[in-house]
C-alpha cells in the first residue's frame, strides 16, 4: 500500500513536471508571443513632440512612432502591425513591469536607477539642451552669447536645475524661467530674453516648423540618452529588438531611421561608414 | 485670438472626438454604477446580516479611497493576475465601482427615509417583498434620490477626466495633446473647462425637468 502510494506520488511528480516542461515550451518568449499575437503593443507618448503626439489629423506621430515602426517592420514585415498605448510619462516603467505593453519607446533617459527596474534597449538619439536664437538677432551664436556675459537674458522651462543648467553653458547669463513651452518661446519673440535654452530635439522639431526665423547657437550640454525599454528577465526579446534598433542605426534599416530624423529634426543624421562596423 | 481659432477648428474633429469618448464613459459608468448602487443600496437596507456587511464594506472602502487610486488599481491590478483590461473598460469599472458605492448610500438613505407605515400596508394588503420594493417603495424613493443622483452624474463627469492618467482619450487627454501639438495652454484648457461647463449644465438643467415630472401633484 504504502509502496504503491509512493509509486503514485512519484507518478503525479512526473507529471506536474512534463506539464511544467509543456507550459515552457508554450510560453517561450515574449519574441514568440508578438509574433502569434500579429501586432506589437508600444507604449508611447501623445502630448510630448516631436517624440510622440497628435498630429493635425488627429493621428499619432513622431519619432518614436515611426521608431516602432521599424521595429515592427523587423517583426512582421510590415510597418503596420503596431498597436500604441498611449500613456502619461510616470506610466511608462509600471505599463511595462506589468506587462501593459510589449515594449516602450517615449522619450525615455537612460539611467542607472531605472535599468534596476527594467531592460533598457540600446540608446537611439541622444538629447541634450541647445540654445535657440532669433535669425538675424543680437547674437549670431554660442561664442557671442558666451563673451556678452551678463548682458545676456536666457529663457527656459521652469525646473528645479533650469538655472544651474542655463549657467554650465553660460555662467554670468541671467535666467527667467516659464511655466509653459509657449511663453518661453514668446519671451524669445518679443526680445525679453536673446535665446531659449530647451531640449535639442524641440529645438529642431520647433526650426523646422518655423522655417528661417530661428538659428541654433551651435552649442550643446547636458547628455542623455534615449532607449526604449522592456521587461527584465526575456534575454531574447531585448535581444530581438536591440537588433532591429541598432540595424536602424548602422545598418540595412538606416534609410528608415534617417527619413525619421530628417522628418523630425530637420537635419540628416550621419551615415554609418562602410568598412568597420563602428 | 486668430492663432487659437484656426487652431481649435483644426483640432474640431479630435475635441469631437474626445467630448464624445467622455460622454460614453460617464453614461456607461452612471448606468451600470446605477445598477450596481440600487442593489447595494437595497441590500443595505433589506440585507441579512453578511449581505449587509459586503454591502457596507464595499460601500466604505470605494468612497474612502481617491478615484484616483481607483482607476490606476482597475488598470493595474488585474494585469498582476494575467488579465489585460483595456484602458477604457479598466476606467469604466473603476467609475463603475465608485459611482455604485455613492449610489448606493443615495439609495439607502431614500428608502429609509419612508415612513414604516408604507411598507406594512404594502405587505398588509399581501404583496411580496419583491412587490413592496418594485410598486411602493422604489417610487416613492426616486423622489428624493434623484438631486443627489443628478449630482452625482456631474461628479461622474468629472471624474472621467482622470481617465486621461491610464491614456483613455476623452476630452482631457485630447485637450493636453491638442496643447502639446500648439502649446495654447490657457486658451486649450479653457475651451475644455467650457465644454464640461456645457455639459454639467445640460445635465443639471435635465435633471430638474425630471424632478418635476415626478414630484408630488
Amino acid at each position: 500500500m504504502r509502496g504503491a502510494s509512493k509509486t503514485l506520488s512519484t507518478m503525479a511528480g512526473a507529471f506536474a513536471l512534463s506539464l511544467s516542461f509543456i507550459a515552457s515550451a508554450q510560453a517561450d518568449g515574449k519574441l514568440q508571443e508578438v509574433l502569434s499575437r500579429g501586432r506589437l503593443i508600444v507604449g508611447t507618448g501623445s502630448t510630448n513632440p516631436p517624440w510622440g503626439f497628435q498630429d493635425k489629423s488627429g493621428k499619432l506621430a513622431g519619432f518614436d512612432i515611426d521608431l516602432a515602426r521599424i521595429i515592427a517592420k523587423g517583426l512582421f514585415n510590415d510597418p503596420s502591425k503596431v498597436e500604441f498605448v498611449t500613456q502619461s510619462s510616470d506610466a511608462r516603467i509600471p505599463n511595462i513591469t506589468t506587462g501593459q505593453v510589449d515594449m516602450t519607446c517615449q522619450a525615455m533617459t537612460v539611467t542607472a536607477p531605472r535599468a534596476q527596474q527594467v531592460a533598457f534597449t540600446v540608446p537611439y538619439y541622444r538629447e541634450g539642451v541647445g540654445l535657440l536664437l532669433k535669425k538675424g538677432g543680437k547674437y549670431a551664436d554660442y561664442a557671442a552669447l558666451k563673451a556678452a556675459g551678463s548682458a545676456v537674458t536666457v529663457s527656459v522651462l521652469q525646473n528645479v536645475y533650469a538655472e544651474e543648467m542655463v549657467h554650465q553653458a553660460l555662467p554670468d547669463a541671467k535666467v527667467d524661467q516659464f511655466d509653459n513651452v509657449g511663453l518661453m518661446y514668446q519671451a524669445l519673440n518679443s526680445g525679453r530674453s536673446d535665446a531659449a535654452a530647451t531640449d535639442a530635439s524641440s529645438l529642431r522639431w520647433f526650426m523646422k516648423q518655423n522655417p528661417d526665423k530661428y538659428a541654433d547657437a551651435g552649442y550643446g550640454w547636458n547628455p542623455q540618452n534615449y532607449s526604449c525599454a522592456v521587461k527584465q528577465g526575456d534575454a531574447d526579446w531585448l535581444r530581438f529588438v536591440d537588433t532591429a534598433i541598432e540595424q536602424a542605426l548602422t545598418g540595412v534599416d538606416f534609410g528608415d531611421y534617417g527619413t525619421a530624423y530628417e522628418t523630425w529634426f530637420g537635419v540628416t543624421p550621419p551615415a554609418p561608414a562602410i568598412g568597420f562596423p563602428r | 485670438m486668430d492663432e487659437f481659432l484656426t487652431e481649435a477648428w483644426d483640432a474640431r474633429d479630435v475635441i469631437v472626438g474626445g467630448l464624445l469618448q467622455t460622454l460614453s464613459i460617464s453614461a456607461l459608468s452612471i448606468l451600470l454604477g446605477t445598477a450596481l448602487g440600487t442593489a447595494v443600496g437595497v441590500g443595505l437596507v433589506y440585507g441579512g446580516l453578511p449581505l449587509r456587511l459586503v454591502a457596507r464594506a464595499y460601500a466604505d472602502v470605494m468612497r474612502g479611497t481617491p478615484v484616483l487610486v481607483l482607476v490606476l488599481a482597475a488598470f493595474y491590478m488585474p494585469s498582476v493576475l494575467g488579465l489585460h483590461l483595456q484602458p477604457f473598460s479598466a476606467g469604466v469599472l473603476a467609475l463603475t465601482l465608485f459611482c455604485g458605492a455613492h449610489i448606493g448610500e443615495i439609495v439607502r438613505g431614500a428608502l429609509q427615509a419612508i415612513p414604516r407605515g408604507q411598507s406594512e400596508a404594502a405587505k398588509a394588503v399581501g404583496l411580496t417583498f419583491y412587490g413592496v420594493l418594485l410598486h411602493v417603495l422604489l417610487p416613492q424613493a426616486l423622489r428624493s434620490l434623484l438631486p443627489p443622483w443628478i449630482n452625482t452624474c456631474v461628479e461622474m463627469v468629472k471624474a472621467s477626466t482622470l481617465l486621461s492618467v491610464i491614456g483613455v482619450g476623452e476630452l482631457l487627454l485630447r485637450t493636453q495633446e491638442i496643447i502639446g501639438r500648439n502649446f495654447l495652454t490657457l486658451q486649450f484648457y479653457l475651451l475644455a473647462g467650457a465644454v464640461y461647463l456645457v455639459v454639467n449644465f445640460a445635465i443639471e438643467r435635465a435633471g430638474k425637468a425630471l424632478e418635476r415630472r415626478v414630484a408630488f401633484r
